[in-house]
């Protein structure tokens, strides 16, 4: 496919959700579900300048019944991660020097065949991380959002900036793509998150090793699929499935520029740390943008409505078993409504659903793997022996007899200030709540977290809304609604502290994070006349 | 619980936004007779003015182009039972008006203040009062008393017995009534059982309680016989915490053991279940739920129930022939009641479906609304032989039309029935009585607490810049509102 400049692209508008109250958009679901399944496994070779490297002896599986394989996977080495940036560095300068419209241009194609495979994405997920259809589907719209995004902001960014000018000097600045950016995905939105940070990588002009989550190689796969299909060059883009040794190896790369990672705190730091040695033959400082993990506050006041937090707080702990890092983790409630609300939401969560991700209206799937329920049966433990657990959703023989990785959800009140069940990050489905003498004294608390990507408020004054905005250091506030369900371009999305870079995914500065500023001044003077 | 019916391709061809009226399938004189009927209710709605209605409707008339105002005030209706006490209740007034006069919310109060940059005076003066601390308490109680006295127009009672009052008093003016109670959310089975009992409970006392109503041959009998006194009007997302738009089977199989206890106290006292209708989130589940329910054999004989039909969906022509498809499949001795109604989540409808990038599923023309809800009038009267149908509205030309198309088709007065609700439709209610009609008012029961989402929908609905009530509050001429649409 020859590469042709695109007309001007329309405005960024959200790719519309499927209506799920439909009964029709049901169906077809269910039959992407079928068609996926009577194919399986797939295929998610290591692939580097467009070739396959090595076997596939990996397996990825549906944590809803791990006997399902959705995949085999290839596992890259070291090797395969150098061959990669060795690759990616060979087809920098082509690519780098291709016109941002072109580029964007890929982007727009990418989003469209994602589009055109929209049901069987959904269904890929779902299998893959026992995502429920209406998080797999958002999965994907926000793949697609971010191809459409990023292609339009890339396009803006081409264009020189305005610099002070006087007479007699030239002054452009323009923005460069760094170089090889390796991009270090989690499983938890398997499409769209690595989606997004291959994109804003690519977009900009960088080249891109991708690994995937070794939980989510096929999602990967269908996304490598997606780009090469629409014209993205082979040398753009290499994939290295695989476990934590390749991604290791790039970390540590000299000739890697950009690191984009998105997953749990102790990983992100140990990048930082080993991305700022200068190792031999790097001739430059290595940039990381990272989202890590945190440990998300909700707080509610007395004046707010029950009847709304209620439902919103069950939707941000409990969707997806809670494996968002947006989840809702903790509760604190104005003293004056704590009975009310705890007893409330205790009789809520018992009604949650645990299930077959592929159950339409499950609430809480299998987690993502055995690892997952050791983690969360720790914290399970600490609730009970610490604290009071106030609701308990149980869980249904059927499911757990298929082997899947369920876990009961749990309401836990009543730990002490210091159990770590406060402080740490569970990544699953366990809610605590805890009544507070005001508003401040829940800021406080917010502020002595070293955390703070989302953070919930409840309260019906503006007084509270704008005193609480202007106090809390969380990368997303959400008032008066769910605090998960980022939309790109509406709703910029990254975290701060130690819970990231401040970076905001899908908002309008994230490109700059892989670019690099380049001015010139140039002298318009010749024999003292302006020419 | 099977599907009962899934809507497939529209009978009738689905009507395009602002297409150009087609004439209903005509019953000849109907469009001739409305004006004198229209203007005869109007007359007779006069005779029953509500002077704390005139009051609020010059009010929400000097607010209406002001949104920021309204918002103001809706906000603080909503939050007025969230609040602790008085001064809490002034808190709130002077924060929501210090938004509208676009000042920093915490700012302090200079004595030049008074009254409000941008407010209206009487409002700045209360954000002002309400910042000192004299005179808070008093601002509190004037609020909360505001919010009480609009609330009262709308809600008949705290509970059935102290309802019942209300309740003879329209029987014996010839007015039926529906009655529905108002409650928290459903969150919790514990929740969904105490909806239920109480709508077991208020039967029970309704039925107790009008036994000794005096005969009222109007209200009590129609085409197909016999029509119960005691009337009910149900939520199902009040009667189960399962209700999940893409799992409509999940919120029905769970209320359908509660809706089934409340059929047969129901068929057990000889009165009526009317199911309302919400939004189309939950269409799937509440038609399917209530379908499958009244089809199940041990109610073959009663109790006498109903569902409601939204017109501002676009699709409704399709669904009403679902529902009339299921009547003539499920022979019941007591046919089923379909309620005509707009559909009261129209900003609901159009807000979620922008924010998730779908087809609106309602008209935002409203006369393309009006329209719909003509036609379907239409398809319903002909169909008064197998179904009852209920015409719930304020409009008067919705209304007028109705009258009009009914007494085209030689029906009895008592084969069509016409719905009010309670606080909006008082005048309209006693004006289709005069005028020999059957007629009722849905009348919500609750404390203010549990009242308050009620509240304010009525409120915003009332108030809306599109709604026929507030056009004929601001005085726009008959003629023009009895124009076909
Ligand atoms: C007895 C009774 C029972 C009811 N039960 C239910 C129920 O179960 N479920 C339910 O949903 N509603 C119910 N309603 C409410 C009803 O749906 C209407 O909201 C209300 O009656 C106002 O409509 P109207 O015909 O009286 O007034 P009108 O002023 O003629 O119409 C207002 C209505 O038009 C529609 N509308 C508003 N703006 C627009 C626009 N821009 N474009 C197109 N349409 C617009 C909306 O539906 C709005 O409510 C009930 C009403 C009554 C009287």
């Amino acid at each position: 496919m020859t590469l042709t400049a695109a007309a001007p692209l329309a405005p960024f508008a959200n790719e519309p959700l499927l209506e799920l109250r439909r009964g029709a958009e049901r169906t077809a679901l269910t039959q992407a579900l079928a068609d996926l399944d009577a194919h399986l496994p797939l295929r998610a070779p290591v692939i580097v300048d467009g070739a396959e490297r090595g076997g596939l002896p990996r397996r990825s599986v549906d944590p809803g019944r791990p006997e399902r394989v959705l995949a085999r996977a290839g596992d890259a080495s070291a090797e395969d991660a150098a061959a990669a940036v060795a690759a990616a560095r060979r087809a920098f300068p082509a690519w780098s020097a291709t016109p941002a419209a072109e580029r964007a241009a890929v982007l727009v194609r990418a989003a469209a065949r994602l589009r055109d495979r929209r049901y069987e994405l959904a269904a890929l997920i779902l299998r893959e991380t026992a995502k429920p259809w209406p998080e797999a589907d958002a999965d994907v719209a926000e793949a697609i959002d971010f191809l459409e995004y990023y292609a339009r902001q890339a396009v803006a960014l081409a264009e020189p900036r305005e610099l002070v000018h006087v007479t007699g000097e030239r002054n452009t600045m323009t923005y460069a793509a760094r170089g090889v950016a390796a991009v270090i995905a989690p499983w938890n939105f398997p499409l769209a998150i690595p989606g997004g940070m291959v994109a804003a990588a690519l977009v900009t002009g960088n080249t891109v090793v991708l690994k995937p989550s070794e939980q989510a190689p096929a999602c990967a796969a269908a996304l490598y699929d997606a780009l090469r299909g629409a014209g993205l060059p082979a040398g753009a883009l290499h994939l290295l499935p695989g476990g934590d040794e390749p991604a290791r190896a790039l970390v540590v790369h000299p000739h890697v520029h950009t690191i984009a990672f998105t997953g749990s705190s102790a990983a992100g730091r140990d990048i930082l740390r080993k991305a700022a040695d200068v190792v031999p033959g790097q001739h430059h400082l290595k940039r990381v943008v990272c989202e890590m993990g945190g440990k998300n506050v909700v707080i509610v006041d007395a004046d707010a409505d029950v009847d709304e937090v209620v439902p919103a707080l069950l939707h941000s702990a409990f969707a997806f078993a809670g494996q968002k890092c947006s989840a809702a983790a903790r509760v604190l409630v104005h003293a004056d409504r704590y009975d009310a609300l705890a007893e409330r939401l205790a009789g809520a969560v018992a009604t949650l659903e645990v299930g077959e991700a592929s159950v339409f209206g499950v609430d809480v799937p299998a987690v993502i793997d055995p690892e997952a329920v050791e983690r969360i049966a720790r914290y399970t433990a600490m609730a009970h022996a610490d604290g009071t657990v106030l609701a308990q959703a149980p869980l249904p023989a059927a499911a757990s007899a298929a082997g899947g990785t369920y876990v009961a959800p749990l309401l836990v009140a009543g730990l002490p200030a210091d159990c770590p069940l406060l402080h740490e990050e569970v990544f699953g489905p366990l809610l605590t709540i805890e009544p507070v003498a005001s508003v401040d004294a829940a800021c406080d608390i917010v502020d002595a977290s070293p955390f703070a990507l989302t953070g919930g408020l409840f309260s019906r004054s503006p007084a509270t809304v704008a005193h609480v905005a202007a106090r809390t250091p969380v990368g997303s506030l959400y008032v008066n609604r769910e605090i998960t369900g980022a939309r790109v371009g509406r709703h910029p999305f990254g975290g701060n502290r130690l819970s990231g870079g401040g970076t905001k995914a899908g908002g309008p500065d994230y490109l700059l994070a892989f670019v690099e500023g380049r001015v010139v001044v140039e002298n318009t003077v010749r024999h003292g006349m302006v020419v | 619980m099977p599907p009962v019916a899934t809507p497939t391709a529209p009978a009738g061809p689905v009507p395009a936004e602002g297409d150009p009226a087609p004439p209903p399938p005509a019953v000849a004189g109907v469009e001739a007779a409305i004006p004198a009927i229209g203007t005869r209710l109007a007359k007779a709605m006069g005779r029953h003015h509500d002077p704390r209605a005139a009051i609020e409707a010059r009010m929400m008339d000097r607010i209406a182009d002001r949104p920021d105002l309204r918002a103001a005030i809706f906000r603080l209706v909503d939050v007025r039972p969230a609040c602790r006490d008085y001064p809490d209740i002034a808190e709130h007034l002077a924060a929501l008006l210090d938004e509208v006069a676009g000042r920093p919310p915490e700012g302090p109060v200079r004595s030049g203040d008074l009254p409000g940059g941008e407010l209206p005076v009487p409002l700045g003066l209360a954000r002002s009062l309400a910042r000192r601390h004299g005179s808070r308490t008093l601002v509190g109680v004037a609020g909360a008393a505001g919010v009480r006295a609009m609330a009262g127009r709308f809600i008949a009672g705290e509970d059935a017995a102290d309802a019942l009052p209300a309740v003879r008093r329209l029987w014996k003016d010839g007015i039926a009534t529906s009655v529905d109670l108002l409650g928290e959310a459903t969150v919790s089975e514990a929740e969904a059982d105490a909806y239920r009992d109480r709508c077991i409970e208020v039967l029970r006392t309704l039925s107790a309680g009008s036994a000794r109503f005096p005969a009222r041959p109007l209200l009590e009998h129609d085409q197909h016989g016999e029509l119960p006194r005691v009337n009910l009007s149900v939520k199902v997302s009040a009667l189960t915490p399962h209700l999940r738009a893409g799992a409509p089977g999940r919120g029905a199989a769970s209320a359908a053991p509660r809706l089934r206890e409340i059929l047969r106290v129901a068929r057990d006292l000889h009165a009526h279940v009317h199911v309302d209708m919400e939004s189309l989130d939950h269409r799937e589940a509440v038609r399917d739920l209530t379908l499958s329910l009244l089809a199940e054999p041990e109610f073959a004989a009663g109790p006498s129930a109903g569902i409601v039909h939204q017109a501002y969906l676009t699709d409704a022509a399709a669904e009403l022939e679902v529902l009339l498809g299921w009547a003539r499949r499920t022979p019941r001795a007591q046919p089923l009641s379909i309620r005509l109604v707009k559909g009261a989540y129209w900003d609901h409808e159009v807000v979620e479906a922008q924010q998730a990038g779908w087809t609106v599923p309602v008209f935002t023309d409203r006369r393309a609304c009006d329209r719909e809800y003509e036609r379907l009038t239409d398809t319903l009267l002909d169909h008064a032989d197998l179904v009852r149908p209920l015409i719930a509205s304020h409009n008067l030309r919705s209304v007028a039309h109705a009258i009009a198309a009914q007494r085209a088709r030689g029906l009895e007065p008592d084969a069509v029935e016409y719905q009010v609700l309670r606080g909006l439709g008082d005048p309209l209610a006693a004006a289709l009585a005069a005028e020999g009609l059957r007629v009722r008012t849905y009348c919500p029961i609750g404390d203010l607490v549990a009242g308050m989402a009620y509240l304010v929908r009525r409120l915003l609905e009332n108030t809306a810049n599109d709604s026929f009530l507030r056009a004929h509050a601001s005085g726009t001429a008959l003629d023009r509102l009895l124009e076909a649409p």
